[in-house]
This record gives C-alpha cells, sequence and structure tokens, in this order.
C-alpha cells in the first residue's frame, strides 16, 4: 500500500470539506443558513468543553484534574483573559498533584 | 482592504493565539508517535501533518495504518472525522463573501476547531479573513513543530495528561464562549450542546461527539429563538 497516496487522498478531502462551501456560491440558501447556524459557536464551544473538562478520554474522570478545571473556569469567568486562564487551571492541576499525590 | 489593518490583524491573531501552542504542539507530537509506532517512516508522519492539518483525522489514520486497514477504510474514518468542517465553513461563509476566491481558498486550509473559535468573534463583527488567517497560521506552525517534536523524540509515552495541558483547550474556549451567552436561545443552544456532547463522547467512539453535540445545540438554539 502506497502511505503517500493515502495521504494526498487524506489531504484532499479534508481541504474539500474546509473550503466547499466558501467556494461554492450559495446565493438564496445563504440568508436561511445565516439564521439557522446563528447558535453554532456558543454549541460548538460548549461541546469542545464540557466532554473535555469532565471525560477526556471518553470515561467521567473527576479527582485533581477536575477541580483544576472548575477553578479554572472560575478565574476566566472573573478575568475573561485566555492566558491568565490557562496560567491559574495548570499551576492549580499543579499544585494539586503536589498536595494530594 | 487597507493594508495596515489587514497586517495588525493577522499578527494579532497570530499572537493571541500562542497560548494554544501549549495544548496543540504537544497533540501534533503524540499524533507523530502514534503514527512512527504505526509504522510510519518521518517523512510520511511529516508530510501528513503539512499536507493535511487535521488532529483527529490524523490520529485515527494513524491507528488504522497501524490496525493494517486498507486506504478506502482510511478515507472514509477522514471524511467522517473531518464532516464538522463543513458546518465551520458554512457558518463563515456569509461574513467572508465579500473576499475574493483566491483569499477564501487560502484561509479555508487553516480552518480548524481552534481558529474558528479564535476567530468567529471577530469575523462575525466583519474584520474579515486576516485575524482567521493568522490565528490559523499561528496553529499550523504549533502543529508542524509538535509533529516534528514527536519525530525527534520517537520514543515514551505521549503525555498530554500527566501535567494538565489537556485543560488549555477547555478553558481556552470557555473565555472564548461567554460573551456569546448573552440571549437566553444561545444559553439554551450551550447548555443542549454540552449535555449532549458529554453523554455522546461517553457512549459513542471518536470524536462524532462534537458533530452530533453542535447541530444538536444549533438546532436547540434555533428552536429557542423567540418568533416574530
Amino acid at each position: 500500500m502506497n502511505h503517500w497516496l493515502v495521504i494526498v487522498a487524506m489531504a484532499a478531502i479534508t481541504y474539500v470539506l474546509r473550503a466547499a462551501p466558501l467556494i461554492v456560491p450559495m446565493g438564496r440558501i445563504e440568508a436561511g443558513l445565516e439564521r439557522r447556524l446563528r447558535h453554532l459557536p456558543p454549541a460548538l464551544f460548549a461541546a469542545l468543553i464540557v466532554p473535555a473538562l469532565l471525560a477526556p478520554a471518553g470515561a467521567l474522570l473527576g479527582g485533581v484534574r477536575l477541580w483544576a478545571g472548575l477553578l479554572g473556569l472560575v478565574v476566566g469567568w472573573r478575568t475573561r483573559s485566555i492566558p491568565v486562564t490557562i496560567a491559574a487551571g495548570l499551576s492549580a492541576y499543579a499544585l494539586l498533584r503536589w498536595l494530594a499525590p | 482592504m487597507d493594508d495596515g489593518i489587514a497586517q495588525s490583524g493577522f499578527w494579532n491573531g497570530f499572537l493571541q493565539t500562542v497560548p494554544l501552542w501549549a495544548g496543540v504542539a504537544p497533540f501534533g507530537a503524540a499524533y507523530a508517535l502514534a503514527a512512527h509506532a504505526a509504522g510510519l517512516g518521518a517523512a510520511e508522519i511529516a508530510g501528513m501533518s503539512i499536507l493535511v492539518y487535521a488532529g483527529s483525522a490524523q490520529f485515527a489514520a494513524a491507528a488504522l495504518f497501524a490496525g493494517g486497514a486498507g486506504p478506502l477504510a482510511i478515507l472514509l474514518t477522514t471524511l467522517v472525522v473531518n464532516t464538522r468542517s463543513v458546518l465551520l465553513s458554512a457558518s463563515l461563509a456569509p461574513p467572508l463573501r465579500r473576499y475574493s476566491r483566491m483569499l477564501r481558498a487560502g484561509v479555508a486550509f487553516v480552518i480548524v476547531d481552534e481558529s474558528y473559535a479564535m476567530s468567529i468573534g471577530r469575523v462575525l463583527r466583519g474584520s474579515g479573513p486576516p485575524y482567521l488567517l493568522g490565528s490559523g497560521t499561528s496553529l499550523y506552525l504549533a502543529w508542524l513543530g509538535g509533529t516534528a517534536a514527536g519525530i525527534a523524540l520517537s520514543l515514551g509515552a505521549s503525555g498530554l495528561g500527566p501535567i494538565g495541558l489537556d485543560l488549555v483547550f477547555p478553558l481556552s474556549f470557555f473565555v472564548l464562549l461567554m460573551p456569546y451567552l448573552g440571549s437566553p436561545a444561545a444559553r439554551i443552544a450551550a447548555a443542549v450542546a454540552g449535555g449532549l456532547g458529554l453523554a455522546a463522547r461517553l457512549i459513542v467512539p471518536g470524536s462524532w461527539y462534537l458533530l452530533i453535540a453542535a447541530v444538536g445545540g444549533t438546532l436547540a438554539g434555533a428552536a429557542a429563538e423567540p418568533r416574530r
């Protein structure tokens, strides 16, 4: 089996999926699409957040990681800053693991 | 478009995405280690990151290569795993419509979950492609750097978990989510997508949960819109 052939075909499929909606003219469909997709951003964010926080590997995971994550969320809610939130979450994780290994 | 604005948009996008490198680069390294274990050569591992640039699809492909799957199974998996790209691009299409086809074709290559997340707010407010292009380029470099590091290591455990780097994404996305929660319909979309995503993550294998939750949440949000 030629690995390179598969890789190039994978690249083509991935690119077409990304580019088609931007390149193919959709005309009248767009107005309706715009309205229907209005809530995609919050839905996608929540879909990326909740499972990654509660079940990172496909099974519920609590403990130190969850507490650090929740603390990070509180900091994110108060500061609205990505770097500060990441720093808070990761330091909390490191600290909690050190305190309760 | 004014060149100065385009420049600052690109670099703003590039620099403000740098914190996400902490999550992307280790993921790229983990992919490279998985692909190495699957028997792919260094050039093939790097080539896939350069040409495909789709984390979960590349991971799945590595696993399938390892299992000795045929090309068709790998390509079908790529198609399925990346279906959500159509949703992301479709939601970017209306605000980007007035830009040239060449520019849209270029931007399309760097539309991934993270660059979409970083940029959608600005793009909807009419800032155009530069920020998205900068954010996507930034993540692309991190992805390539991570892949290169993984190839260099090519041994040891794929360790996103042990130092908590896998917290980078949910925490970043939470900060990006908050501005959207102004309307009740948006809060319903987020709540439904979060619940659905968790349930699907626990039940359905692979990354289907993202598509299920994104579609379900978007529909719930649309249904909750006040009628006029």
